[in-house]
């Protein structure tokens, strides 16, 4: 009996461990659920452990819609060409990433694109980005 | 909403800095979860015994006292390190569901180690070479175990959700 309790116990904590993998991004995002908004910066966290991108898009409708962008760490930003100060307030950027799953207005960041049109990719714990295969121009490994 | 003291406190230098950091952050949370391993490792070992599963011919006070310095010292900079992750990101996590339930049963295994000490670990004398501890010894190495299961649980859940305040969206 006793073997038996603790042979549960152990297999409880063996089963929890995938769960471990880090920042799960299926738990909160969604692969299937791909999104591209235009919107405005409005602030821009740099924090730890996911630096986020505040954005007011403006929809057909005339109303604004505040979103939530997940990127990497700092660190994981600052190796794509990234700082603290990259993204001034009022910057018109465009992002593409992956809503999240309860449907709120957040995403997981794929990319962003300047004003100027150049990119910046954000880091995304998820699909494998920036070597997920949606971009052409990039070497295939 | 956060008290004023979390929302000043995460504008503070100190926050700033560990929450902005591209090493401090991921070393402090590593150290986290070493330490968590040293300190539940050799837990694990002392509350077994007194279950009676490993360890049984050794007296139940000479595995505490032969672990115990590990634990500590585990638990010392696990609570160091933990207070630290909690300095860089004070309002998300104070917000955070899994944060509450984590300090909750942290609070309840300091009573089941501190009932346990003062009560029959006070008669050790007497059954410590038993291959199996009494009764109440048993209950507070089982509650000690389950206890520290669920805080890991919640210290893991804390990390993937996210709670933003209200003023953020």
């Amino acid at each position: 009996m006793r073997t038996a309790i603790f042979a549960l116990y152990f297999l409880t904590i063996i089963a929890a461990a995938p769960l471990r993998a880090h920042h799960a991004f299926a738990a909160e995002f969604d692969a299937n659920k791909p999104v591209r908004l235009e919107g405005t910066v409005t602030r821009m966290e740099w924090i730890n452990p996911h630096a986020w991108i505040h954005i007011d898009v403006k929809k057909p409708d005339g109303t604004v819609e505040k979103w939530m962008i997940e990127g990497g760490t700092p660190n994981t930003l600052l190796r794509r060409g990234f700082n603290k100060n990259s993204l001034q307030m009022g910057t018109v950027i465009i992002v593409d990433g992956y809503q999240a799953k309860d449907g709120s207005s957040k995403a997981n960041g794929r990319d962003l694109t300047l004003p100027g049109g150049k990119k910046l990719f954000l880091g995304s714990s998820g699909t494998g980005a920036p070597r997920d295969g949606r971009d052409p121009t990039e070497s295939k490994r | 909403m956060a008290p004023d003291f979390l929302l000043w406190l995460e504008r503070t230098t100190g926050s700033i800095a560990l929450h902005e950091s591209l090493w401090v952050y991921p070393i402090v949370e590593s150290v986290h979860v070493l330490t968590l391993c040293l300190f539940l490792g050799t837990a694990v070992m002392v509350d077994l015994r007194l279950l009676g599963v490993v360890l049984r011919r050794v007296p139940v006070s000479e595995v505490l006292t032969r672990l115990r310095p590990w634990m500590m010292a585990g638990f010392a900079v696990m609570i160091v390190s933990g207070g630290l992750l909690f300095y860089a990101i004070p309002v998300r996590t104070y917000l955070n569901i899994f944060f509450r339930i984590k300090v909750a049963l942290l609070a309840l295994t300091g009573i089941n180690a501190w009932i346990f000490h003062r009560s029959i670990y006070l008669s050790v004398a007497e059954w410590d070479l038993a291959l199996v501890a009494p009764r109440r010894a048993r209950a507070a190495g089982a509650a000690s175990l389950f206890l520290w299961a669920f805080i890991v649980v919640a210290g893991r859940m804390i990390a993937y959700n996210w709670f933003d305040p209200p003023e953020v969206h």
